[in-house]
């Protein structure tokens, strides 16, 4: 099997740093150019075929500390995971040893059925024990724990008795994996259900989070002075959500932090700049290096 | 307050068929912004990725008959075909066969094969990789054991039949001349196209019926000696040197 030969010489933690989302139209300038950045992160689901993608990550990942990031797993399915898609996954995570691996607290799959989007969940006890035992079986197919990220989402159901806050420190505490707590779908999420951004993100467990999403969004018009925020990546972070990184990090600590950019994907030089901007903020809570004395 | 199990199922039909999104609305918080109008940002989220991932697959198709159209003829195609996996490169087999019995394509006889050959490239773009044979790997046996050989293809490789230019169509879009279209004859006698990925991106070559008769036995894993029988008066020993060269084949492990 040529997917189980491990990479050469692989960098291997995710640093407390900026990184970068990677996409094809940039993996050529990164080849060529050797940017300055601390680390990559790319879907998983982009580099499951073989050919030129996957040789051009292996050259990437011989340089670059790299995250593999999750769409279709779906952790959220009542119906459990799809077994071809989490061996496509265990194949690539042994192939490239990531630093991290994250996914969704979402769901996409039902009754075979791919839905192509990461769909919200009902926030029940029913619901938290699927995605326990979910998450418990990838961590246990991959062997290492992985992070599990909190969606941005549009619509929440009545007969939800959790906060999203609290769902997603439950099943961190329940199967010891770790959260990726993007503050662009936070605030998102909290703009769309009135909730307190600030809220969520101090009942968040400082030490489960593993890593932060930074991205930015678009405010959709939908008349009569209703507006929605949709999750696009598609445009550079806002202000706002700038402030709420700064808080996010005064919770946390300085964590690895992903700048995404899905939608009309600028030039590299455009997101090298976001990620220098979260860079600066990052040196302001990086803990000073103290050198012991041995008495 | 129902299942989840059961929501999920709900979620789907009504994700497909707005229609029967009734059941999962009355389970959806609601307020000024309606229930409707919050699932069809998902539903627009999942027609558009699906959609983005057939244009990667699709993209002379989609120049030949504009975005306009393209996005028109997925929506009902998906509709019929539901994606059953995440990896969406292996969404999309049967859109040539859509295409064959789409009315509104029908004043372009050619685009079915157009769909057919950029499925296969698109296969080929995304197939495993694995070693080449190559002729020297072959130097160490003898006459007897050389017939009797069969060989692996490359994960990659592809053969496709075709019944017009579909071929030529796809080397002058994917070149991006499109003034050349205008010189192209549709009428032609169906031909093999056979495809494979090498280093320098995807290589095709139209196959006469000989040669078809040589490389299909091969394919199919026939001993070496038997196919080359099959190809009556060409120098089948020359088509195979050809096929080494090229990297169509693979080493065992």
């Amino acid at each position: 099997m040529a997917l189980l030969t491990p990479s050469g010489a692989a960098p291997g933690p995710i640093p407390a740093a900026a990184g970068i989302g990677l996409r094809f139209q940039h993996h050529r300038a990164v080849i060529e150019t050797r940017p300055d950045i601390a680390w990559f992160e790319v879907h998983i689901e982009n580099y499951m075929g073989g050919g030129k993608p996957l040789e051009q990550l292996e050259t990437i990942r011989r340089d670059y500390a790299l995250s593999l990031h999750g769409v279709g797993l779906s952790l959220g399915s009542a119906d459990g995971l799809d077994a071809d898609h989490l061996e496509r996954v265990r194949r690539l995570t042994l192939r490239f040893q990531p630093g991290l691996v994250s996914e969704h607290l979402s769901w996409s799959v039902s009754a075979g059925q791919y839905l192509a989007d990461l769909l919200p969940l009902p926030l029940t006890e029913e619901a938290l024990d699927v995605v326990c035992d979910n998450v418990e079986r990838v961590q246990e197919r991959l062997k290492r724990w992985i992070l599990v990220e909190n969606p941005s989402s549009y619509l929440r159901f009545r007969h939800s008795t959790i906060p999203e806050w609290e769902f997603l420190a439950a099943v961190a505490a329940r199967t010891g994996c770790g959260i990726l707590c993007d503050v662009n779908n936070i605030f998102v999420s909290a703009s769309n259900h009135g909730w307190d951004a600030s809220r969520y993100l101090a009942a968040l467990p400082a030490g489960a989070v593993g890593e932060i999403h930074l991205a930015g969004h678009s405010l959709r018009d939908l008349g009569q002075g209703r507006t929605i925020r949709i999750d696009d990546h598609g445009s550079p972070v806002i202000p706002a959500v700038w402030r709420l990184y700064r808080e996010a990090l005064a919770h946390f600590g300085a964590l690895p932090t992903l700048i995404e950019w899905d939608t009309d994907v600028p030039p590299l030089d455009t997101l090298t700049d976001e990620a220098q901007k979260a860079e600066a903020i990052l040196d302001a809570f990086r803990v000073p290096q103290v050198h012991a004395r041995a008495s | 307050m129902p299942a989840l199990r059961e929501l999920q199922r709900r979620f789907a039909r009504g994700m497909w068929s707005p229609s029967e999104s009734g059941t999962i609305e009355a389970w959806i918080e609601g307020d000024a912004i309606a229930e409707a109008d919050r699932l069809s940002i998902y539903r627009n989220t999942m027609t558009g990725v699906i959609t983005n991932a057939m244009r990667l697959t699709y993209p002379v198709v989609e120049r030949l008959v504009g975005a306009k159209f393209f996005a028109g003829a997925v929506g009902i195609f998906m509709a019929a075909n539901l994606p059953r996996s995440a990896y969406l490169n292996a969404y999309g087999a049967d859109f040539a066969a859509f295409l064959a019995g789409f009315t509104p394509a029908a004043s372009l006889p050619y685009l079915p094969d157009v769909a057919a050959l950029e499925w296969a490239v698109a296969g080929a773009a995304a197939a495993d990789d694995a070693p080449a044979l190559d002729a020297r790997d072959l130097a160490g046996f003898d006459p007897i054991a050389l017939e009797a050989l069969r060989l692996i293809p490359h994960p990659s490789l592809r053969l496709v039949r075709l019944t017009t230019p579909a071929d030529t169509i796809w080397r002058i879009l994917t070149a991006g001349d499109e003034a050349e279209l205008a010189g192209i004859t549709l009428a032609t006698e169906p031909f093999t196209v056979i495809l494979h990925r090498r280093t320098e991106g995807i290589a095709l070559r139209r196959l006469s019926e000989l040669e078809c008769a040589v490389t299909e036995p091969i394919l199919q894993g026939r001993p070496l000696g038997e196919a080359l029988m099959a190809g009556g008066g060409i120098d089948a020993v020359a088509l195979l040197a050809e096929h080494l060269a090229s990297g169509r084949f693979t080493r065992t492990a």
